[in-house]
Order: C-alpha cells, then structure tokens, then sequence
C-alpha cells in the first residue's frame, strides 16, 4: 500500500468523466477544496475544456500532459472497471472510483490489473478519502465533516463516516488521513491493507475503524494488527447488529448467512487484537476524545 | 441475495445439475393437492439462513403421516428468527457417499476460492479448522482456471482421502458448476452434502447461493429470479423496482425511519433497540437521486401509513453535498400526498441550508420536530412513545 505520491501537497489530479454531470460538479467542489484538479478525461466527447480544465480523451494523453498522479473516477458503474484499468495501464498512482452498483465480476477483473501494475484503488462504492491537512479531497466527503487533526479513519459507511468525522469535529478533533474503502463484497483496498500505512504515518496518533456486517475485513483487519503490532490506539464501531440475517442491507456487501459477517463475530475479534469497541456513535466520539 | 434453497436447485436444475426429487409446499392444504416424491423424506425449512439442521428446521420423515406433521409444524414456524413461508419436501437420498464443494468470490485473493472435501455435513468447515480434509485453492475468475484448480486439488491434497467415485464425483461437479457459478455472478455456492453415487454420478443435496446484487437489473437469469418468485423476496424486488433499499425490520414496529445510507441507517437502528425501541424498517432512501422527485418519500411514507403499529417517524438526513432546503420541500409535497399517515415527525437534519429547511417546514406546526442533535431527536423519538405499551 503505497500512497507515498498523493501525500505531497499539491499532488496533481484528474477526474474520469469530468464532462459528465457528477464528475464536472465534484470536480469543482475538489478545487473548491484545495485539491490541485489539472484536468478531465472524457472519451467521446468534443470539447477542449470544462470550467478551465484541459479534457483530455485518454488517461495516458492526460497522464503526459499533466504529470497527474491520481484520479477520480465519476463514470457509471458498468463502464468503472475499464476506466480504473484504463488509469493503471497510464501509470496513474491512486485511483479512486465512487460508483455505486459495479458488477462484482468487474471488481475483480479491475483489482487483478490494480494490483499487477503495483497500484492502489480505493473504491468502489465509496465517497472517497482526503487529508485535510494537504486540502487533499478525492471524491466528496463532506467538507462538514472536513478537519485538520491527528485521527485517521477508514470506513466500509460513507454516511456512518460523516457522522462520526463530523462529531468528533464538532469537539475540535480532526483527522490525518481519511479513507473509504467502500461498502461492495469486492474491493480496490481493504482494511487490513490499510493497516501499515497508518501505522507508519506520522501525523496519525489513532484510528477509528468503521465497520459493518458483511465480509471478514474488520476481522482480517484485527489479524493483521494481532500478528504485526500497530501501536497507536484503535477505536471501532460495527453497525447492523439488527440486521435480519440472509437480508441485504443497502450495501451489496452487508450480508450475514450463517456465522459469516456478524456483529459479533467483528466485535470479538477486534477485542482480540485490543481493538476498542464502542456500541454507540456518542460512545466512540466520547472515547476517542478521552484518548486524545 | 441469499438464495432459498428451493430456488437454488430450480436454477442448478436448469443447468443440468441432479437434484433430489422433490416440490415446494407453501401450506399445509397444498400438501393434499401435491404429486409428492417418492418417500422416505426430508422437510426442509425455506429460509435465508445456514444452519437449518441444528435449529431444528430440517425434519427426517418415513411414513406420510409424520411428513404431514414436519410440514404443519414448520410452516407458520420461526427458524433463526426467520418466518418459515415454505417447506422443501424431498426424497431422502439414501446409500451415497458425502462430499463438500464451494466456489466463493474471494476478494482478498482477487479471485475464485474453491473448497473441497471427501466428507460432507453440517460439521464440515468446524472439522476443517481442526485439522480436518478441507482442501483449498485459489483460482483466476475464469471457467478454465477455476476447473483446473479444482482438478489439481482433488489429485493432490484430497488424493488420500476420495474414493474412485467421490474423485468422480467432485470433478464433475466442478466442471458443471463452475459456469453456472459465473454466469449466475455468484459470489458463493456451497454444495453439502454432494451425494456421490456408485456409479460415480452425483446429486446435489443441498444448495447455498448467494449472487451479486449488483448485478440485478442487468442479469437474465438474476432478473427471472424475481420475476417467479419476487413474493419470497421482497425487499431485493423492492430495490429493482424503485432503485433504493427498504428492509422491513419489524411488521409491529413503532418507529419509521426515514434515512439516508446505509451504514448510518443500520447504526440508527441498533441503536434504538439497544434503548428497548422497535424501529419498523432500514431504509436508505439515497437523498443525492431524489433529483426534486417527492416518489421515492411517498413510496415510505405510503409503507409507514399502512403500519398498523407506528407512532412516530424519524427522519435523519445528514445534507453534506444536497441541501436541507430541497429536501424539506419534497418532505412537505410527500406528506401533503400521504394524508393516512398523521404520526409526528422527529426530524435530524444537519448541514446546508437548516434554516431554509425549518422556514419550509413551518406550515406542519407541532407536527414535526426539528432537532440538529442526534442524541436529543433520538430522546425525542423515546419521548413520543412513553405511555404506550408498544416501545
């Protein structure tokens, strides 16, 4: 897991689908953000610009232009999984694709040519991740929420997210880093993934983890910190303890069959690896305030 | 979506799978009209849950008069907290070894994961654990690789442990079930107990199915699921018809949640019942497609009117990119269009425009609450229910 080149300030960024409705609105409220937007691809489309920004028709004509090292991919969900191999294949270091709805076929296909070309997807189904202390936004978490501090997070729940960010914020606290893995069944970056670079980042001092049923990565997570120490104080919450079993919820990967992806199951085994559980948003924000 | 086991064989069957003789009984006067299979039997609990057997949901039957019973006694039933809505009645498969085969999406590998093993039951991966035979690989998401994989498996690990008609078995299996695997974009199937025969064919005893959601909308096969039998699912037929996800939690709940995403709504939810509260539904109503169409409101509020035991909504939209302003006015135009549902409203609204939201709100009055705070709407919510009997 390398985010070593989005980490510098200014890092330079494309959006795939900039001419597109989402793509061209959030491309604007990143700038707004600080984030350094040097242009767009579109293929198909016949235009030189949008709000300024050079559209280019490929990643590699955007990539040679512009010296971008990360992109946002705002397309549809049927065209993500080409347009994430489309940045790797033109060298772009993190991709991050906010779609909700991609074929978990696609998912697959797309993260084994992420991660033969040594890349970093985040995504999909994800609002993306920022470093507020760089104005660093890809994707649109909510600039509400938006902080400064010594916190990481990393999220499966956009909205859950918010909330707890925007809490916490409200108290002073803010974070370093800031990561949605997204909440589908297949994925660019897991939480386990996550955990090295957290560990070594500097400006993070903790780390809430923002789970839910569905999937083992909140156990995988807790495995991986068992085995290699992490250091810092971890703070976790799981929703969809209510959540009948067999049943959906929302996200496509919050599933509980059996014993696979219970609340319980999670809990455990974050309490295993001295991870902090707390049952309530009030409960966590109150927690990770006391520890700071 | 977890497949019922019912629909699961229907779409293995229709691969060209062998399964147990058997019919589906949805209650108890359509077992007299029913061409039953050939006894003896088993009854099997149809619900979207692992561990049927050990809740008691799957009964052994020899004689007519005691499958008679199993159904009665199942149907209407509460297995693992599900409602028992039908019965699998089957012919026994008797004189057969038991083996285990899974193909699941394995999204740390980035691949398909195969599981195989000589020995099938309800034990099999506690066995697995301790050390038992459960052989595993790893396979690119391809029908070629995944068969090769498991053939290489069943010659390699397992080649102690199968006999010549198991080795059969399991490699057939594989190569039938892996393109249906794909083509029903499954993320798990889970066959146990494989029946293998003696004459090295083989009949899948059970079937645990789970497919991709995402892929609903765009899959011929997926879609005819909840074409035929959309009743048994009716929150995944809820989602392909309006775009958006409403789980029904609890028929006689008090509380009616109007929410935006899922992980703040499945939160909200735990939280409630975690105070002795019983929220009605999860809903994810995703404020960001509403777009300025009151539809997707009206259809809740609709839900929320016919509830026969609901006394409060609450409403948590957390406004980072929409505006609160907007969506108060497509909250105002559903509830002037759902004139049957007159419970108050506790309303946690946070971010842009609130002010605008409470001017376009006022004409309701007392009706509705306001409350920027979480924890105090939730308080709010507990307070319109003290005195009733239905927290």
């Amino acid at each position: 897991m390398n985010l070593g080149t989005i980490m510098r300030e200014g890092a330079p960024v494309i959006v795939q689908g900039l001419t597109g409705r989402q793509g061209r609105r959030h491309a604007g409220l990143m700038r707004a953000f600080g984030t350094n937007v040097v242009g767009g691809v579109s293929p198909n489309v016949d235009r030189e610009s949008v709000d300024g920004l050079p559209v280019f028709p490929d990643c590699a004509a955007a990539v040679a232009a512009t010296g971008a090292v990360a992109s946002v991919v705002m397309v549809r969900p049927e065209s993500t999984a080409e347009a994430v191999i489309e940045a790797v294949s033109a060298g772009i270091d993190v991709i991050v694709s906010v779609a909700e709805g991609m074929r978990t076929l696609d998912s697959l296909r797309a993260l084994r040519e992420v991660r033969r070309a040594g890349a970093v997807w985040i995504g999909p189904s994800t609002p993306g991740m920022a470093i507020p202390g760089n104005r660093l936004k890809l994707g649109f978490l909510p600039n509400a929420s938006l902080l400064p501090g010594p916190v990481g997070i990393m999220s499966r729940s956009g909205t859950l997210s918010y909330e707890v960010g925007y809490r916490l914020a409200a108290r002073g606290i803010g974070q370093s880093v800031w990561i949605g893995v997204g909440g589908d069944p297949v994925k660019g970056t897991r939480f386990a993934e996550l955990a090295p670079f957290f560990h070594q980042d500097d400006a993070t001092r903790a780390l809430i983890v923002i789970g839910e049923i569905g999937g083992n990565e909140e156990e995988e997570f807790a495995a991986t910190i068992e085995a290699d120490g992490f250091g810092k104080p971890v703070f976790a919450i799981v929703a969809g303890g209510g959540a009948p079993e067999g049943v959906t919820m929302g996200h496509a990967g919050a599933l509980v069959h059996g014993p696979h992806g219970a609340v319980e199951t999670k809990r455990m085994a974050f309490e295993a690896a001295g991870v902090t559980v707390c049952p309530t948003i009030e409960a966590l924000v109150d927690t990770v305030e006391a520890s700071i | 979506m977890f497949l019922l086991e019912h629909d699961a064989k229907t779409l293995l069957s229709r691969g060209g799978i062998r399964i147990p003789d058997g019919i589906l009984i949805e209650s108890t006067s359509a077992l007299d009209d029913a061409v039953l299979p050939a006894g003896p039997w088993v009854v099997k609990a149809q619900i979207p849950a692992g561990g049927r057997g050990k809740a008691g949901g799957v009964r052994v039957v020899d004689e007519e008069s005691g499958l008679r019973a199993a159904v009665r006694d199942l149907l209407g039933a509460r297995i693992s907290a599900h409602p028992v809505g039908a019965v699998q009645v089957e012919r026994r498969i008797e004189n057969a070894a038991e083996a285990y085969l899974s193909l699941m999406v394995d999204p740390t590998e980035a691949g398909i994961r195969v599981l195989l093993s000589a020995e099938g039951g309800t034990e099999i991966e506690a066995s697995a654990r301790c050390g038992g035979s459960l052989a595993t690989a790893v396979a690119a998401p391809d029908a070629v690789a995944i068969t090769d994989a498991a053939r290489r498996l069943v010659d390699g690990d397992l080649s102690d442990d199968v006999s010549h008609t198991t080795r059969a078995a399991l490699i057939s299996a594989c190569e039938l079930l892996t393109p249906i695997f794909l083509s029903l974009e499954a993320l798990l199937l889970e066959i146990n107990p494989l029946f293998a025969l003696a004459d090295g064919a083989w009949i899948a005893g059970d079937a645990k199915l789970v497919v991709d959601d995402n892929a609903f909308g765009r899959n011929r096969l997926l879609d005819d699921i909840l074409d035929r039998r959309g009743d048994a699912y009716p929150s995944a037929r809820f989602k392909r018809e309006n775009g958006f996800d409403y789980v029904e939690l609890d028929p006689d709940g008090s509380i009616g949640l109007l929410t935006t995403g899922a992980g703040l709504s499945m939160m909200l939810i735990d939280e409630l019942r975690a105070q002795g509260l019983r929220p009605l539904n999860f809903l994810d109503i995703r404020t960001g497609e509403l777009r300025g169409d009151p539809a997707r409101l009206i259809e809740v509020l609709a839900r929320f009117a016919a509830a026969p035991a609901l006394r409060v909504v609450l409403v948590n939209i957390f406004a980072g990119i929409t505006h609160l302003g907007e969506f108060a006015r497509l909250l105002l135009d559903a509830l002037e269009a759902t004139p049957k549902l007159r419970a108050p409203i506790v309303a946690r609204l946070v971010g842009n425009d609130l002010e605008e939201a409470r001017e376009v709100l006022a004409p309701i009055g007392d009706r509705i609450h306001i409350e920027p705070d979480l924890g105090r709407a939730l308080d709010a919510v507990a307070g319109h229910l003290d005195g009733g009997d239905n927290r």
